[in-house]
């Protein structure tokens, strides 16, 4: 890489009162080196760089600022870069301050890197703190939700900010507040179309709620109501009867013919994940069977295609179906499994995995034999498999 | 009163005194026989205050309304009376009365913001128990202008919001309430109830749009089946052409489809029949026929068309003779049916679905003239007019 002079030389470009120009070149390149990983390894090395360049963030310049936060972008993509990034340059109460400032620029920016940066637990926490101390997660979510908070900002990638903070159970335990009116804010977005970004954070953030099961019960009550939001993106157009129609949750009754389901197989799968833990309670299973989520999973059954998606659908659905648990087991997620059995679980979940694959791999095959049936080339080359 | 004699009397003055009181009254006693009634006439001990009242009935009370409502005090004073009295009306549920009340308050004094703040939400009150939902949200809207943290403005204009449906604003408020009062209850309520409503009314909108597709599909075959037939249908009146072609175009199936929902008559017994289709896929038409002899007629509510004309008059005519045919004449084999306008005869054992296409179907209900077969009357009224046999 740099020799130590040229660094220092390429340190000292960066300051407000060089020429704009040299100052220009300095940055640009500085973003040409975070584009690949080596490049990252160096300046990750080279804490007193990455201050300076940081500073620059307020440069009257926005070519130099933009440049600069796109820096700090990819740097922050790198899981080894967090702890330098945090403690030396300590460029979160920055990021926080001018977020919440409606009339930043480089908002969106800022969320990408704070998401970037709470992908993994320890810089989470971090961030979490940070983010309590300097600004407050009800003003993120007041931010997220609020249309044109920035008119320069759209806020998408906070959503998935939201949802890599609550894997810690200080955020989701802030987040459930049952005296504030917090998640429910979040819940229209499960069906925002434009940004599946958005779409992803917020179904991300409500999966990863539902994993305490205390809260089930308010979750799934009037309070919240979280069951129509997770439902609606899986269900369809396809018309049912008045009497089907009068089961169902109001907001899944009725729709209209240009009903359109959630097109992300990966949101879809994490929609019937989140579900599937809704029924870990005997209440939630009782609430489910109730409304007859079974209808639109019936339907929905029969639209996917996607493997891995159906696998998910068709145990979701073996809970709609299936009979109560024994006594003493009806809180699934509380249930100790034993060790043998446990052992016959993983066997059975690693089978299921390498079926899944060899359906996948069938379904290629007949997809490239078809291909090759239709692109008949050379009469000698035999028309089939190519492997 | 007399005066308390000093210590240094000697105790007959004191006795002289009290004998004063065994004799003779002090002024100022209630009358032996009517002190109850001027017992309440006492402001300190009235139970009810009255409405109105003449200040020489009761002087006292004269006295005080006259302090409270004195020109010579300071504007402020008198706008925090007002309120006063607005917020004693409210206790007593005397909304009306209240809404005087703050809006002289507000008028009389108007420098004081958080005065005017409280004003105007109890007058929003007021307004809210009278019913008056636009106004009550006026007043709130008011004094969230001048303090937006305001709770009892909050709470009030969301629920202003639901009572008139306006069920995104309330949620509005709610959201902008719980951000200066995050834990309040009350918003939180509110927000709930809102967003119910909303869905509530999101899916009634989804029910009604598909009902009304399903109804507009099913008119669009039915007219389809008409048009099949050759059958035309004509307004219940003739519109004047104005020699523009897209009026002829605006003929369009909505303009028919409408046409269809008009049973046409004028008669005020016979309702809302209309033609249909049954599950063999024939046409039941309402049909009207005319006796212009006798100035008469009978309405059918569903001729199926591919029933005869005959069958039908037997079914009318067979067992007895209407009451108006003095002429003993109206027997089915004696009977003739004309279509109106071309005034064409119908041979009576030809089926409904032949002519029906042969002329225009007004306001949707066919109509045939019958007449006696050899009756003067028909001679009369058919010549001049061209009739074609079949």
């Amino acid at each position: 890489m740099l020799s130590e002079s040229k660094t220092a030389e390429l340190i000292s470009f960066l300051t407000p009162s060089t020429r704009p120009d040299v100052k220009g070149h300095a940055t640009t390149y500085i973003l040409g080196l975070s584009g690949n990983r080596d490049g990252c390894q160096f300046l990750r090395s080279k804490p007193d760089l990455l201050v300076a360049l940081f500073a620059l963030t307020s440069d009257p310049s926005i070519a130099i600022v933009k440049d600069c936060y796109h820096v700090i972008i990819n740097l922050s993509a790198d899981e080894k870069l967090h702890n330098v990034l945090v403690e030396k340059v300590n460029i979160l109460p920055v990021l926080l301050k001018n977020i919440v400032d409606p009339d930043f620029p480089f908002s969106d920016q800022i969320s990408t890197i704070l998401s970037n940066l709470s992908r993994h637990k320890k810089t989470c926490k971090a961030v979490f703190q940070a983010l309590q101390e300097e600004v407050g997660l009800a003003k993120v979510v007041e931010m997220f939700c609020t249309e044109g908070y920035n008119k320069k900002a759209n806020f998408h990638y906070l959503g998935l900010l939201l949802s890599n903070l609550t894997q810690l159970p200080e955020a989701r335990s802030f987040i459930m507040d049952k005296d504030r009116c917090i998640i429910q804010r979040l819940l229209p977005f499960t069906q925002y179309q434009a940004s599946v970004i958005r779409r992803g954070g917020t179904i991300g953030t409500l999966h990863n709620c539902c994993f305490d099961h205390i809260y089930h019960d308010w979750l799934l009550s009037d309070a919240v109501d979280i069951l129509p939001f997770l439902l609606l993106p899986l269900a369809g157009p396809e018309e049912l009867s008045e009497e089907q129609n009068e089961a169902l949750p109001v907001d899944l009754q009725y729709l209209p013919e240009d009903k359109t389901r959630e097109e992300d197989p990966d949101i879809r799968k994490m929609l019937l994940e989140t579900l599937l833990l809704l029924t870990a309670t005997k209440v939630g299973r009782q609430i489910m069977k109730d409304k007859n989520v079974y209808f639109i999973m019936r339907e929905f059954h029969k639209w996917e295609e996607d493997l891995e998606v159906i696998s998910t659908c068709e145990k979701f659905i073996q809970v709609l179906i299936g009979d109560e648990p024994a006594e003493g087991m009806e809180n699934l997620m509380e249930v100790e499994i034993p060790e043998d059995v446990e052992e016959k679980l993983k066997q059975a979940d690693l089978k299921e995995q390498e079926e899944l694959e060899k359906e996948q791999k069938r379904r290629e095959e007949e997809e490239t034999k078809k291909n090759s049936d239709v692109n008949q080339k050379d009469g000698d080359k035999e028309s089939g498999l190519t492997l | 009163m007399a005066a308390v004699p000093a210590e240094s009397d000697s105790d007959d003055s004191m006795d002289e005194f009290m004998n004063n009181f065994k004799t003779g009254g002090y002024t100022g006693a209630f009358n032996k026989d009517t002190w109850e009634q001027e017992f309440d006439k006492i402001p300190m001990f009235m139970k009810t205050a009255p409405e109105e009242f003449d200040p020489r009935e009761y002087p006292e009370l004269g006295c005080i309304q006259a302090i409270i409502h004195d020109e010579d005090r300071s504007p402020e004073e008198q706008a925090k009376s007002l309120k006063d009295e607005g917020n004693a009306y409210f206790k007593e549920k005397k909304y009306d009365k209240a809404v005087v009340a703050y809006t002289a308050a507000l008028q009389k004094y108007t420098e004081d913001p958080e005065l005017n703040t409280v004003l105007l939400t109890n007058r929003a009150a007021s307004h809210y128990y009278l019913g008056n939902m636009r106004s009550s949200l006026n007043d709130a809207s008011a004094a969230k202008k001048i303090k937006p943290t305001h709770l009892k403005a909050l709470i009030r204009g969301a629920q202003c919001c639901i009572e008139l449906r306006s069920y995104t604003d309330a949620i509005k408020w709610c959201d902008e309430g719980l951000k200066a009062h995050p834990t309040e209850k009350k918003l939180q309520d509110l927000r709930v109830t809102a967003d119910k409503h909303k869905r509530a009314a999101e899916r009634d909108s989804r029910k009604a749009k598909i009902k009304e597709k399903k109804l507009h599909g099913e008119k669009e075959v039915l007219l389809a089946a008409i048009k099949d037939r050759g059958i035309k249908l004509l307004k219940a009146s003739q519109r004047r052409q104005r020699g523009s072609d897209s009026e002829d175009k605006d003929r369009s199936s909505t303009g028919a489809i409408s046409e269809l929902s008009l049973d046409g008559l004028s008669s005020q017994e016979l309702m809302g029949a209309q033609v249909f289709q049954d599950e063999h896929g024939q046409l039941h038409w309402p049909v009207l026929f005319l006796y212009p002899e006798h100035q008469q007629s009978d309405f059918i509510s569903a001729f199926c068309e591919n029933s005869c004309f005959i069958d039908q008059l037997v079914v009318m005519f067979g067992e007895e003779l209407p009451p108006w045919d003095v002429d003993r004449k109206y027997y089915p084999q004696n009977l003739q049916v004309q279509i109106p306008i071309e005034v064409q005869e119908i041979i009576n054992s030809s089926v409904f679905s032949a002519f029906v296409c042969r002329f225009f179907v007004k306001a949707g209900t066919p109509s045939f003239m019958v007449f006696a077969k050899d009756s003067p009357f028909k001679t009369k009224f058919l010549t001049g007019k061209k009739v074609k046999r079949l």
